[in-house]
């Protein structure tokens, strides 16, 4: 009997013996994962600002002995929490702002309540954001403050900026910020006009509740959640991979309602009738051209961005005004760009890199 | 090279990858069909329409049971937005005066450091001007 080119079968022996191991300590680990919780997130020092409803603004407390003079108002994504920016220390996205000497604020949300149904897209360009670039002004002594949207936050923002051109914003950076939503594809098929009643939903759900966000995310790749549990088993002796399923996966299901006006202005004006890329946006009946927009911007795309994909992203650095514009591709997907191993190699320093000189 | 072929937890996860792969991009290509939006819609627009009429009905069992209806506690759920938002203009009201006046307390927190950084190398921004 003669064994297979290639094969070794002291290594075998070796390969066999270490499967044995990680088997009992699969056994040993997963009572442990059903009786722990995960590691705490979120836990950077930081103060609370303001509270409006479904809106929080908080500071967090600089780590550096000298800070840069402008600020970062990072707006979030209304759709999840803050807390994917500031996992845990060494890979917190806010704790490497703060160590390289940025002074940091924060737009967060929490689910909007029943009555909070009514917020329109307005409240939240027109009010939440300019409420909150007031107080970090105030807070800080300084004009001048850079905005940071992650995704939605990114849409946010740049609706804010193209209305309030003449400032105060100095530099405006996006990640992962959808322009084109046709190019969404399978968000465009869930809510194809023929057939969904957005009007219906909203009168009879008031807030969006955050399953049906969930579940529509998750759709979008059905199997990853299955696939994610197997390789969490074959992986749960390793105290690093549990470690970081855990933050993630706590993340991705702890997404938020949406507030039930607001959700309609987002399904008919962006989703339907495509008017931010199409030029005819506007909110409060105030125009958002993007074209005004004339502060320096960075634009951080992931290459394999499932849930904005870059032919829907692609279009903002053509459609800004500014003289001073870059877009970044960076690997990864939607996530792993801003938090994570992947984004503490490249992203992050990629960011500073560019912000550092702007931000004097 | 030949030893990673040989590896059966490296073909098992390699396989596992490659399922992932295909089932998600299979199922997107269902997913993409006007057939299940119609479907997904008519489904989520009988389980919304259910959703309302089961909140009516709670309404009306609240009510005739002599408990707070969903309106009343909406009610005070505002009135209580209302107070949490007037503290946190009190608070930040209080720390201006406290700016103000140079009197501060323990609570206040450590000074700020001063806003005189400087680039490391001080390079030229990296945008590129187009």
């Amino acid at each position: 009997m003669s064994t297979a080119p290639g094969l070794d079968l002291a290594s075998i022996q070796d390969r066999i013996q270490s499967e044995v191991q990680r088997a009992i300590m699969r056994s040993v680990k997963g009572v442990e994962y059903i009786a722990s919780s995960g590691p705490a997130l979120g836990s950077t020092p930081k103060d609370i600002l303001s509270i409006r409803g479904t809106m929080r603004l908080y500071h967090y407390r600089p780590l550096a002995d000298e800070i840069y003079r402008v600020p970062i108002l990072i707006v979030m994504a209304t759709t999840n929490r803050g807390y994917i920016l500031d996992l845990v220390p060494g890979q917190s996205f806010i704790e490497f702002l703060l160590k390289r000497g940025y002074d940091v604020y924060m737009l967060d949300w929490t689910a909007p309540r029943p009555e909070e149904q009514s917020l329109r897209m307005e409240d939240y360009v027109l009010d939440f954001i300019p409420h909150c670039v007031k107080l970090v002004q105030e807070d800080s002594g300084e004009e001048d403050v850079t905005v940071i949207g992650y995704c939605f936050g990114g849409v946010l923002s740049l609706l804010y900026s193209s209305i309030h051109a003449d400032g105060p914003v100095k530099n405006l950076i996006c990640f992962t910020t959808p322009i084109d939503f046709r190019e969404m594809k399978l968000f465009q098929n869930f809510a194809d006009r023929r057939y969904f009643d957005v009007d219906r939903l909203v009168d009879s759900v008031g807030n969006v509740p955050s399953e049906m966000i969930q579940s529509s995310f998750e759709m979008l790749r059905p199997a990853s959640r299955a696939i994610g549990q197997i390789q969490l088993w074959d992986n749960i002796w390793n105290d690093e991979y549990v470690k970081s399923y855990r933050m993630f996966d706590r993340w991705a299901t702890d997404t938020l309602p949406l507030a039930g006006e607001y959700f309609r202005t987002i399904t008919k004006d962006l989703m339907w009738d495509n008017k931010l890329f199409n030029g005819t946006m506007s909110v409060g009946g105030r125009a958002a051209d993007l074209s005004k927009i004339k502060l320096p911007l960075l634009h951080a795309v992931a290459e394999h961005d499932h849930i904005v994909p870059y032919e829907a992203a692609r279009h903002l650095i053509p459609m800004v005004g500014s003289n001073e514009k870059e877009e970044v591709i960076l690997k990864g997907g939607h996530v792993s760009l801003v938090a994570g191993a992947n984004a503490v190699k490249r992203l992050w320093p990629k960011l500073d890199n560019w912000l550092c000189g702007r931000s004097t | 090279m030949s030893e990673k072929s040989n590896d059966p937890v490296a073909l098992w996860q390699k396989m596992l990858g490659e399922m992932e792969k295909g089932f998600n991009s299979l199922s997107n290509q269902a997913l993409t069909s006007p057939e299940f939006s119609k479907v997904m819609n008519q489904a989520s627009g009988v389980t919304a329409g259910a959703h309302k009429q089961l909140s009516d009905f709670m309404e009306k069992y609240l009510l005739s049971m002599n408990m707070p209806s969903r309106s009343q506690m909406v009610g005070i759920a505002e009135r209580l937005q209302s107070i949490e938002g007037q503290l946190s203009d009190i608070k930040l009201l209080l720390q201006e005066m406290q700016k103000q006046t140079g009197v501060g307390s323990p609570a206040a927190g450590p000074a700020r450091p001063p806003r005189t950084r400087r680039p490391p190398v001080a390079p030229p921004p990296s945008g590129e001007k187009t």
